[in-house]
């Protein structure tokens, strides 16, 4: 016996809301990506726990192509993050606004 | 809080680690400082999975994202080397505040939703998943998603290597603008 | 016989359409012709049908409206009144066409006048011949919208265009009392028809009759220019001559009489209505009467005239005399029409004179225009024994020998009219005409169309003969009241004691022939009255009228009308909706405010959205 499925589940959603957190209120381009990172991550966790609440395995094979995404992602994201600073030169995502009405 | 067996206070420390270093990544201005701490707190979930019964994902947290993506954000920070976010300073605790203030309002639902659910209370037992047995699941049953999720690889390898080449006509860089 | 009537509409309708399709293409001469020959046509199928013979019986033409019990056929009635007035106004109206195609000969609207007066010969005749009450409606309409097309005719000036709109104002404001007396009768009778209504007489009870009687003497009064809606007639004279001679002098003023002649039955159940109808008459006579008196435009002495000549018909019917009024009417279109060619004829030839004591010297140089001015003055003054005598000397009659004693006043008021009109007929004359060494020389008269003059002569001579019609005594004795004495109302014989009527005659005409001398010796050099007195002023302005009703109706109408327009609603309602466009707008301006371009912006909401779901997941899970 552990800990209640509950308890785990709170500290995944904690995680995740800091993760959450991140992205919205930084303005640097890789701090949103961290932000990302952390709710994945959180997320993964959930799955860990529930997995084992309800006796499957299903919910670690999901965790596996979580991990595949966040990988893909962390890869094309930090591409397309050198690439547009050397574009534009600025790594603010204040600064890419030209989708302003 | 039922019981205090070992597992437990394993269960809350580590928690407590995760919690902590995620906090400290997050609020940090300079970002390879948040990238350390996010290993620590990456880390620590690692090990959270093994005690919650997941050896091989425990494993594949601390290779994959401890060892390779913060790895990699360290080589691109490095690379572009980004200020860190000191200027314009006294308005950044203002940024925080709808976030946090969301943020607030959510926890505390998911602690009332948490809380009402009859089946948060079970307790999870100890267990340990065999790899043998994870992999045939894995395999078994999802091995579509598998051939998808490597589909899903390559294609953003692909797209890695095309975004990062090296330009012919590096243009004036601009504010704001793209092609 | 339906064929006939339909004609005598068809031809002028025919000929409006011709010149309004084709008009452009095709020679000023063809189109005139054209004109001409419509209302020729016209007048020929007039004679037809007065020659075959007049019925009260309804003739259906068309099946107009029919709506449930509202039926509102095209169907004519052609009794004697309605023979009557269909050759007058057919012959009149093919005279003045001749004459208006050499008088518009350099007018480059010559086409559209054509189109007009073809248009309004169908309109008058729709007038004279319908039973169906909507359809004379549909006449009646027409003859007010066609003057006013023709009194604007000239529309580059704007002083006619604005003269044209008061006539069709004043005659619309008596449009009102027909529509509402169509409603009464299809109320009352659950029909239109005239000859229906007129047989059905008993069935009206006195209120209705006499309310029936106003509203139809209300509108007869607008079309008639008679008291209180008398103003627009001089007005009038804005447009060409020719005009003014069809339309205000010869038809469109005697409808309003032609139509209280037709449905008398319904007036004279009512002796409040037809004393109404003589007292109205006779004030417009002498108002109008005196109001001639003072004026120097040519047209505008002829314009009063008319007025005047025309509330001699209102006096007779009031009087309960329509043969009387029939015969006047008749009279009336016949010299009236010649005076204003006439005067037109002086026109051109001293190059659009309108003044008459600019005038004078013209015997010699007009000598053709002269003779003619002359039998028309004559017929006007109702000199014994020829044209108008006849007519004015029954209707004094019939008001002299009628029971009722306020109508001995009322004879009073006609005589007196009766004598101004010599009065102002012969001064009109004399000033025109006479020798005086500042008048007219013959280098200022230009040369007018021969056919101008020639075409007034067969108008002449009915002008001077057409006592015969109704002579009170000889072989030919009151055909006129013989022949109206089908239609309903018609009195033949007065009932007068011969030496009663002898004596009345006498005095007449003996006072006529006074005046008449007494005016020649007045008007002989004539001198301009002092234009500071008073009276002088009273009268030409026609008694201020005019300014009374700027002053009563024009100007509050047009306070309230710029409060409206500025106050209400440039101010309310113009404001209102911008301002409810403006808070539109604001709350736009605002809502724009979260559209920043930024990625944290989006994020942001977003998450409000998943702090929403979870709120309401929240509350399905706890069964709230």
């Amino acid at each position: 016996m552990i800990v209640p499925f509950g308890h785990v589940l709170i500290l995944a959603g904690a995680v995740f809301l800091i993760g959450a957190v991140c992205t919205m209120a930084h303005r640097n381009l890789i701090m949103i990506l961290v932000g990302v990172e952390i709710m994945l991550n959180a997320a993964g966790l959930a799955f860990v726990a529930g997995s084992l609440h309800w006796w499957r395995l299903d919910g670690q094979a999901f965790v596996i192509f979580i991990m595949a995404a966040a990988a893909s992602e962390v890869a094309v994201g930090l591409a397309l993050f050198v690439y547009s600073e050397r574009r534009t030169g600025s790594m603010d995502a204040d600064d890419y606004d030209v989708l302003k009405g | 809080m039922s019981g205090f067996n070992p597992y437990s206070v394993i269960f809350y420390g580590l928690g407590l680690i995760v919690l902590a270093s995620s906090l400290l990544a997050v609020t940090r201005r300079n970002p390879v400082h948040a990238v350390m701490y996010l290993i620590a707190s990456f880390l620590g979930t690692a090990a959270i999975f093994y005690l919650l019964g997941a050896p091989l994902l425990a494993a594949l947290e601390a290779i994959l994202y401890a060892g390779a993506f913060m790895v990699l954000f360290l080589f691109i920070i490095m690379t572009v080397k980004p200020e860190a976010e000191g200027k314009r300073g006294r308005a950044r605790a203002r940024r925080w505040l709808l976030p946090a203030a969301l943020a607030g309002v959510s926890l505390f639902l998911v602690l009332i939703l948490v809380g009402a659910d009859p089946g948060g209370r079970t307790l999870l037992p100890a267990a340990m998943a065999q790899p043998a047995a994870f992999g045939r699941v894995l395999f078994e049953r999802y091995w579509f998603s598998i051939e998808v999720a490597s589909f899903l690889l390559f294609v953003a390898l692909v797209g890695a290597l095309y975004l990062g080449r090296r330009m012919e006509d590096p243009t004036e860089p601009t504010v704001g603008g793209e092609r | 016989m339906r064929a006939t009537l339909i004609l005598i509409l068809l031809f002028p309708l025919a000929g409006a359409m011709i010149n309004v399709l084709a008009g452009r293409y095709i020679s000023r001469r063809l189109s005139a012709t054209v004109a001409c020959g419509a209302v020729l046509g016209a007048l020929i199928m007039a004679l037809f049908g007065a020659a075959a013979g007049t019925s009260h019986q309804p003739v259906d033409v068309y099946r107009w409206i029919a709506v449930g019990e509202f039926q509102a056929s095209m169907s004519l009635l052609f009794d004697a009144t309605a023979a009557l007035m269909a050759l007058v106004v057919t012959f009149v109206s093919f005279i003045i066409h001749v004459y208006s195609a050499a008088f518009m000969r350099d007018d480059e609207g010559y086409v559209r006048y054509f189109v007009y007066l073809n248009l309004f010969v169908f309109a008058m005749l729709v007038v004279a011949l319908a039973d169906n009450l909507v359809f004379v409606y549909l006449g009646w309409e027409g003859v007010g919208f066609c003057s006013y097309a023709l009194i604007g005719f000239w529309y580059g000036d704007a002083r006619n265009v604005s003269a044209g709109r008061k006539a069709f104002l004043l005659t619309r404001i008596g449009d009102v009392a027909f529509g509402v007396a169509l409603a009464l009768c299809f109320l009352w009778y659950q029909s239109f028809s005239i000859s229906n209504i007129t047989t059905h007489t008993q069935d009206l009870t006195i209120g209705m009759a006499t309310l029936l009687g106003l509203l139809f003497l209300w509108a007869a009064l607008g079309k008639s220019a008679q008291l209180p809606l008398s103003v627009w007639l001089p007005d009038a004279m804005a447009g060409p001559t020719p005009v003014s001679a069809l339309i205000h002098a010869a038809t469109m003023v005697a409808a309003g009489a032609y139509l209280l002649i037709r449905m008398f039955p319904v007036l004279s159940l009512s002796p409040a209505v037809l004393l109404a109808a003589a007292v109205i008459g006779a004030v417009t006579a002498l108002y109008s009467a005196l109001a001639a008196l003072a004026q120097t435009d040519i047209k505008r002495i002829l314009a009063y005239s008319t007025v005047s000549q025309v509330a001699y018909m209102f006096l007779a019917v009031g009087a309960g005399d329509i043969v009387g009024g029939m015969f006047l009417l008749i009279s009336h279109a016949f010299f009236k029409a010649l005076l204003f060619l006439a005067a037109g004829c002086v026109i051109q030839a001293l190059a659009d004179e309108h003044d008459i004591f600019r005038m004078g010297n013209l015997k010699k140089y007009l000598p053709g225009v002269y003779w003619l001015f002359l039998i028309g003055v004559l017929c006007l003054s109702a000199f014994p024994l020829i044209g108008g005598f006849f007519s004015k000397d029954r209707i004094l009659l019939a008001l002299f020998i009628h029971p009722e004693p306020i109508y001995k006043l009322l004879w009073l008021m006609g005589f007196i009219g009766a004598l101004l009109t010599p009065l102002y007929a012969m001064r009109l004359f004399f000033i025109v005409f006479s020798d005086r060494p500042e008048g007219g020389r013959k280098s200022e008269v230009k040369p007018i169309p021969k056919l101008m003059v020639l075409v007034l002569w067969p108008l002449a001579v009915l002008a001077l003969f057409d006592g015969l019609l109704n002579l009170p005594f000889g072989p030919g004795k009151r055909w006129l009241a013989h022949y109206m004495s089908s239609v309903p109302g018609a009195i033949v014989d007065l009932g007068a004691s011969s030496a009663m009527s002898w004596a009345l005659g006498l005095l007449d005409s003996i006072l006529v022939l006074v005046v008449i001398a007494g005016s020649y010796f007045l008007f002989r050099t004539p001198q301009k009255t002092q234009r500071g007195s008073w009276v002088h002023r009273l009268l030409f302005s026609g008694f201020h009228l005019d300014r009374l009703y700027d002053r009563v109706l024009v100007v509050p109408y047009q306070a309230i009308s710029k409060f409206l327009w500025v106050q209400v609603d440039a101010g309310g309602l113009d404001r209102g909706v911008e301002a409810g466009a403006g808070t539109i707008a604001s709350f736009s301006v605002v809502l724009n405010l979260w559209n920043t371009g930024r990625l944290s912006t989006y994020l942001i909401t977003f998450f409000l959205g998943f702090v929403a779901l979870l709120y309401f997941l929240v509350l399905v899970w706890l069964g709230l």
